[in-house]
């Protein structure tokens, strides 16, 4: 009850300096908006190709953009508890009778919510471009549940650097590993049109089975497999990352 | 305004009570790399009391205070806050205490009333009393018209008072304060010290760190004076100083030219041999400097000796030792060489 409190005031901080500086979004919607828009024209004559069972390209590049857009939100999200460090106002926390995880978990869970309605506007977005969403207002709620959760479980590569060298320059290192995890990904092309080698990477890829998860929900329907091999993905990034980052946070705020 | 010191002396002493609320006993901290930054400080300061800990950077003043505050394990030794041991039940110390840090720690991208009101919702404080808390503070704190605006705004005297303020708002037993006037102007400063002086008044013990000697002095009723991790002498300022010894009286006389200024010097000397209270007479450039016991008291004779024999005196001037010759007797240097030498930042 107290721990819930505490994380309800401190993550209400968190997210307030987020949306009080409008580069935040701005600078996580560029990214995904750009390839939304140009890869959907540049390689429209893609979806000819057999694998594809969307209408355009640009609905099947719409569920990658929008965990683009959650990747991009937590990239180099660690760098704020370690500004809070350097600040002294960490310190300041650490002198209030609070359970320490409180601070940790104000930063982790505003994350949910601030990227789930980041990929919420990639969703609109191409909806509004011309893609489609079989599921409707349920499979949407899927989407957004979906990226907010792989947001947390990620947000972790930026964190454990982070707190580990309490070097802002670190913080967005390990994160970065997304970019050929999403490249290696089903972000771009199906696995059917992939080399044998990179089918098997994808085999264990945890992005390709959020980003399939996300793209049933929008063009083909709810399956119950697609979506548990998405939750079973996240949940194992999920426990590896949370507990690393706990375990530097501890080291961090333990003198 | 500023009651005579007697009276606030004497209304300090009837608050003070003599049970300690700080109690530290053989505290040692070594870091990484083998410096002993605290090594084998013992001291207790009494409820109500403002007490200071004065002394260069480097000291080891920092580190002590972090102890007390819980943000610190000490490497031995223990220290208590209202009977609690920090290290035992550091979470009920927490509850107790209250700490303004050298390096103000404020939320920029919040208003100054969000930034209390998390603090203080952090502590618990119950709503209707937080509100109230809270505008109370922004009146001590003269922050009232900018409560609503977003505190990367504000200068850096309003960082201060509003990181004060959010170290008070659970009206702490015990309030810490590092270096809490570093980087503010002469002005924003003397307007600190008094709030700190009114905190102190309303019964919150204080202990508080500088390097600022005009500070410890004007602040704290007792001080230690620390210096590489040790203590090195405790007292009332007052007493500090005087074993230091004499005050000085600057004797500033009136003379057309540098041959007259000599003959008047002599006079002077003449008038004053066998006067005992003069410990030591010094020609300066304008005058004569004496080194005498208990000025204060001796001046109405010293100025009737110096009565008539062409003794033209311009102006009269004394001041007492100041705690830099006090931290020049003890330790052998001047704190001010030693000014930002060694700054703190982050934690260790």
């Amino acid at each position: 009850m107290g721990l819930a409190y505490e994380i309800f005031l401190l993550g209400r901080r968190s997210f307030l300096r987020w949306a009080r500086v409008p580069g935040n979004w701005l600078g996580t919607l560029f990214f995904p908006f750009l390839q939304l828009f140009i890869f959907s024209q540049l390689f429209k004559d893609i979806i000819q190709l057999p694998g594809f069972e969307e209408s355009s390209y640009l609905a099947y590049l719409a569920p990658g953009q929008i965990v683009f857009a959650v990747f991009l939100g937590v990239s180099w999200i660690g760098i704020n508890l370690l500004m809070d460090y350097h600040s002294g106002y960490l310190d300041k926390l650490r002198v209030t009778p609070i359970n320490r995880l409180s601070i940790l978990f104000g930063e982790m869970v505003p994350l949910f919510f601030t990227c789930a309605l980041m990929g919420g506007v990639i969703l609109v977005t191409s909806l509004v471009l011309g893609a489609r969403l079989v599921t409707g207002i349920p499979g949407a709620i899927g989407i957004l549940v979906l990226s907010g959760l792989f947001a947390v479980a990620w947000a972790g590569t930026s964190f454990v650097p982070a707190l580990l060298t309490k070097n802002e320059q670190a913080a967005g290192t390990l994160s970065l590993l997304f970019f050929p995890l999403a490249f290696m990904s089903t972000a771009f092309v199906p696995v059917e049109r992939m080399p044998d080698w990179l089918q098997v990477v994808n085999d264990w890829n945890p992005i390709s089975y959020v980003i399939e998860a996300e793209r049933g929900l929008m063009s083909t329907g709810f399956d119950a497999g697609q979506v548990t091999r998405a939750l079973i993905a996240i949940a194992i990034l999920f426990v590896v990352t949370q507990a690393a980052t706990i375990w530097a946070f501890r080291r961090l705020t333990t003198a | 305004m500023r009651l005579p010191e007697s009276i606030r002396q004497a209304r300090y002493h009837a608050r003070v009570n003599a049970t300690p609320v700080i109690e530290v006993t053989d505290l040692v901290k070594v870091y990484k790399g083998n410096t002993r930054a605290v090594d084998g400080v013992s001291f207790s300061v009494g409820e109500g009391e403002f007490f200071g800990f004065l002394g260069p950077n480097g000291a080891g003043k920092t580190t002590t205070i972090r102890i007390l505050a819980t943000l610190l394990r000490p490497t031995s030794g223990t220290a208590r806050v209202d009977g609690i041991d920090v290290l035992a039940h550091p979470g009920e110390v927490r509850k107790q205490v209250g700490f303004a840090m050298q390096t103000v720690a404020v939320d920029p991208l919040a208003t100054g009333r969000e930034n209390l009101e998390l603090i203080g919702r952090l502590r618990r404080v119950p709503g209707p009393q937080l509100q109230a808390r809270i505008d109370e503070l922004l009146v001590l704190m003269k922050l009232t018209e900018s409560q609503k605006k977003i505190v990367g705004t504000y200068s850096g005297g309003m960082k201060r008072r509003l990181d004060l303020a959010s170290a008070l708002l659970h009206r702490p037993r015990v309030l810490f304060l590092d270096e809490p006037t570093e980087g503010l102007d002469p002005q924003s400063r003397n307007a600190l010290w008094e709030e700190l002086e009114s905190v102190n008044r309303s019964g919150t013990t204080m202990f508080l760190t500088t390097h600022y000697m005009e500070e410890a002095d004007r602040l704290c009723k007792r001080i230690a004076i620390v210096d590489l991790g040790k203590i090195v002498v405790e007292g009332t300022p007052a007493a500090l100083k005087r074993t230091v010894g004499n005050d000085v009286v600057e004797l500033q006389l009136e003379a057309d030219d540098p041959d007259e200024l000599e003959r008047q010097r002599a006079g002077v000397g003449r008038m004053l041999e066998g006067f005992e209270p003069v410990a030591e007479l010094k020609p300066s450039p304008a005058g004569v400097q004496l080194y005498m016991a208990n000025a204060a008291a001796t001046i109405p004779e010293l100025v009737r000796r110096l009565d008539g024999n062409g003794v033209r005196l311009g102006a009269l001037t004394m001041h007492q030792p100041s705690l830099d010759d006090v931290f020049l007797r003890y330790t052998g240097k001047s704190i001010r060489e030693e000014q930002a030498t060694q700054h703190f930042s982050g934690w260790y």
